[in-house]
């Protein structure tokens, strides 16, 4: 215990701000996708946790979906789906986004055994991060109502600044 | 073997804290609390001391290419149905980890999986109280986007402790499309082995049994404009199923199309002998070292999760062996979009599955035995105007209450309105009403839920399922949760049916209670 409160203490002593990990998961094609090169393009974005199982996933990601055109007038700012589903559902959940159109507007990204997630310290789902063009997370929230999306939405608006 | 690597976690993080770059820490919080009350009409009776509380404490620290971890947990006691073994306080998971582009390496405990994780899947699932982290050594390596390859070893965590068992594993894939240079086509092989040793007992070792199995798996992966084909085959080994020698083996093939707002995928899937523990020792519902799920559809409503499937993986039943099963699921996923005649303004979409699983007819088969489980739904959401939207789902389900071992069935038909009013772009509401018709069983059942959200931070639910058809009981629960950014607190009250917990196509038994939770996860 003595080991483990000093660790802390000693990283807590030089903490910088949280970031974007590298963290192998898969992209649409079943491609391999390194996490930290979400970051190339150097465009804030809404990384957004879900599965096919979560309905309040379901609805963030379609809210954001149907603001998007209205949004993109005034930020510049892309949008990454990251699905949480095992290998069980990954082919349900790729046909799925699919089904719904977010692949036309969304980076899809399938973190099967939840290593994303897990780095991202993200216990349960819906969880939504925004990060600035320099990898810098900014905002993020936990669970989803109706109008959520308004806070996301002002959060992204912040990053451009 | 604890000491080691935690010194040598230590060592790296005061080695990488002496670099120039400033890393980041990083960490979750999550505590479940359970007060239990004696209910007679639920056949209720709590424990003595009336409580459970499942806490978990995860730290990550990450600086460049380095990071560490480690996670604590407590069980004070477990919450009612988690697997027994989880109890009291115990430095959980802990690890160090190196990872640049090509290369990775893990010491500590770990997570990994090989293709689908018939073969070896180690992973947390919490509401299943799982967490079969492999503690030992990681290794991986990738050639470009060409060919990766991992190796480990270790010894899988069961409930508070480190378990005796050991598996050691290696997994290949290459890519020949990129390392031929072809566009637009996908193309790769993929290969996996593993051993698993485990002191066996001397009855065990006269019958032919051996502490070392080696299974393996070889996969193809195919994706050509959106059309594509998944396949797999697994081979555990031999192990004995009481004292009897048995080969497992599983076959998985998806097929399916994805593209122009249109989603399609088949799967078939068959199982013999497929079950494979970290203990031969345990009968814990967390005792595993592969993922076999049910390939079907999960469902979230009240009354559709009334009899989740459970697949059969082959195993000893109390009176017989069941070898395993077979059978296959369609998913269709549809889009109708905004200016369509059936889109209309807002545009529709529409979902629908079949699924429908099998017994061996025999060991070896590939012949249909009796009907474990067939369901076909359909659910379609439509957006009626800016503020309301509907969700109907129809279900057909059909299980065999005695898992195959004979050909009764149990069908029951499922109905579900899910209506959401947005009132203001901040306050809505939304209503789930649902039916249940059966001849059998408990006959029928109806449920409703609402929900009233008052965004950003407050939702406050009540619903309640009633078994009109037979038992007339009523499961009833209400509750209310606050979120402000990452943390979220949630409060509730209720009587709980017994059944399953189901997730990822996992399920655990729960029995029935009744009583009060809170619960708190948060980030940071």
């Amino acid at each position: 215990m003595r080991t483990f409160l000093l660790t802390v203490a000693l990283l807590i002593s030089a903490t910088a701000f949280a970031q974007v990990p590298s963290v192998t998961v898969e992209n649409a094609k079943g491609e391999a996708f390194n996490t930290k090169s979400l970051l190339d393009e150097g465009t804030p974005m809404i990384v957004s946790f879900w599965s096919t199982s979560c309905k309040p996933c379901i609805r963030e990601l379609d809210a954001v979906y149907d603001a998007l055109p209205d949004w993109l007038d005034e930020v510049k700012f892309r949008v990454v789906a990251v699905s949480t589903d095992d290998s069980r559902l990954l082919a349900k959940a790729k046909s799925f986004a699919e089904g719904r159109g977010w692949g036309e507007e969304y980076t899809l990204l399938f973190d099967k055994n939840q290593d994303f997630m897990r780095a991202m310290n993200v216990s349960v789902v819906p969880h939504v991060f925004v990060i600035d063009g320099k990898g810098k997370i900014v905002y993020s929230h936990t669970s989803y109502v109706p109008g959520n999306e308004l806070e996301l939405f002002e959060a992204i608006k912040k990053c451009a600044k | 073997m604890k000491k080691i690597i935690l010194s040598a976690g230590l060592i790296l993080a005061a080695a990488s804290l002496s670099a120039q770059e400033k890393g980041y820490l990083t960490g979750s919080f999550e505590t479940t609390d359970h007060a239990y009350v004696a209910d007679e009409a639920n056949r209720f009776v709590p424990a003595d001391d009336r409580f459970g509380s499942n806490n978990y404490l995860k730290l990550d620290y990450y600086n460049g290419n380095f990071s560490a971890g480690l996670q604590m947990e407590g069980y004070y006691p477990a919450l009612i149905g988690y697997p027994g073994e989880l109890n009291k306080y115990a430095l959980s998971n802990f690890y160090a980890n190196w990872k640049d582009d090509d290369f990775q390496v893990t010491v500590g405990t770990f997570y990994d999986q090989f293709g689908s994780g018939l073969l070896f899947r180690s992973w947390e699932d919490r509401l299943l109280g799982l967490n079969n982290a492999v503690m030992g050594a990681r290794f991986a390596y990738n050639w470009e986007d060409k060919v990766s390859f991992k190796a480990l070893w270790g010894m899988p965590r069961l409930g508070m402790e480190i378990s005796d068992t050991q598996v050691r594993g290696a997994d290949l894939s290459v890519s020949l499309s990129n390392i031929i240079g072809l566009d637009n086509i996908i193309l790769s092989v993929e290969g996996s082995v593993l051993n698993r040793y485990e002191k066996i007992g001397i009855d065990a070792e006269e019958a032919g049994g051996s502490p070392n199995s080696i299974g393996y798996s070889g996969r193809l992966n195919f994706d050509w404009n959106g059309l594509f084909l998944k396949g797999e085959y697994v081979d555990l080994g031999k192990k004995l199923v009481a004292l009897t020698p048995k080969r497992g083996n599983a076959q998985l093939v998806e097929l399916g199309y994805n593209g122009r707002g249109l989603g399609v995928t088949l799967t078939g899937r068959r199982l013999e002998w497929m079950t494979q523990q970290i203990s031969s020792k345990s009968v814990s519902s967390a005792n595993l070292i592969s993922y076999v799920p049910a390939m079907s559809t999960q469902y979230t409503y009240m009354l559709t999760t009334l009899h989740p499937y459970n697949p059969q993986l082959g195993d000893e039943m109390s009176y017989m062996f069941n070898s395993g099963e077979m059978g296959g699921q369609l998913d269709a996923f549809y889009n109708f979009r905004r200016g369509t005649a059936l889109g209309g303004k807002r545009g529709m979409k529409v979902h629908a599955n079949f699924s429908t699983y099998y017994t061996l007819a025999q060991e070896g088969s590939y012949k249909p035995g009796n009907l474990l489980f067939r369901d076909l739904s359909v659910d379609i959401e439509k957006q009626w105007t800016k503020e309301f939207k509907m969700v109907f789902l129809y279900s057909m389900q059909e299980y065999n209450p005695t898992y195959g071992s004979y050909k009764t069935t149990y069908l029951s038909n499922i109905f579900v309105a899910d209506l959401l009013y947005k009132w203001t772009p901040t306050f809505s509401t939304r209503l789930e009403l649902q039916y249940l018709t059966t001849k059998e069983d408990k006959k029928d059942w109806m449920a409703a839920l609402l929900e009233v959200n008052f965004a950003p931070h407050w939702s406050v639910w009540a619903s309640d399922m009633y078994n009109h058809g037979s038992s007339k009981m009523h499961y009833y629960n209400a509750g209310v949760s606050f979120t402000k950014g990452r943390t979220r607190l949630a409060a509730g009250y209720g009587r709980y049916k017994d059944g399953f917990i189901c997730s990822g196509g996992v399920c655990r038994q729960i029995p029935q209670y009744t009583g009060a939770n809170f619960s708190i996860t948060t980030s940071f």
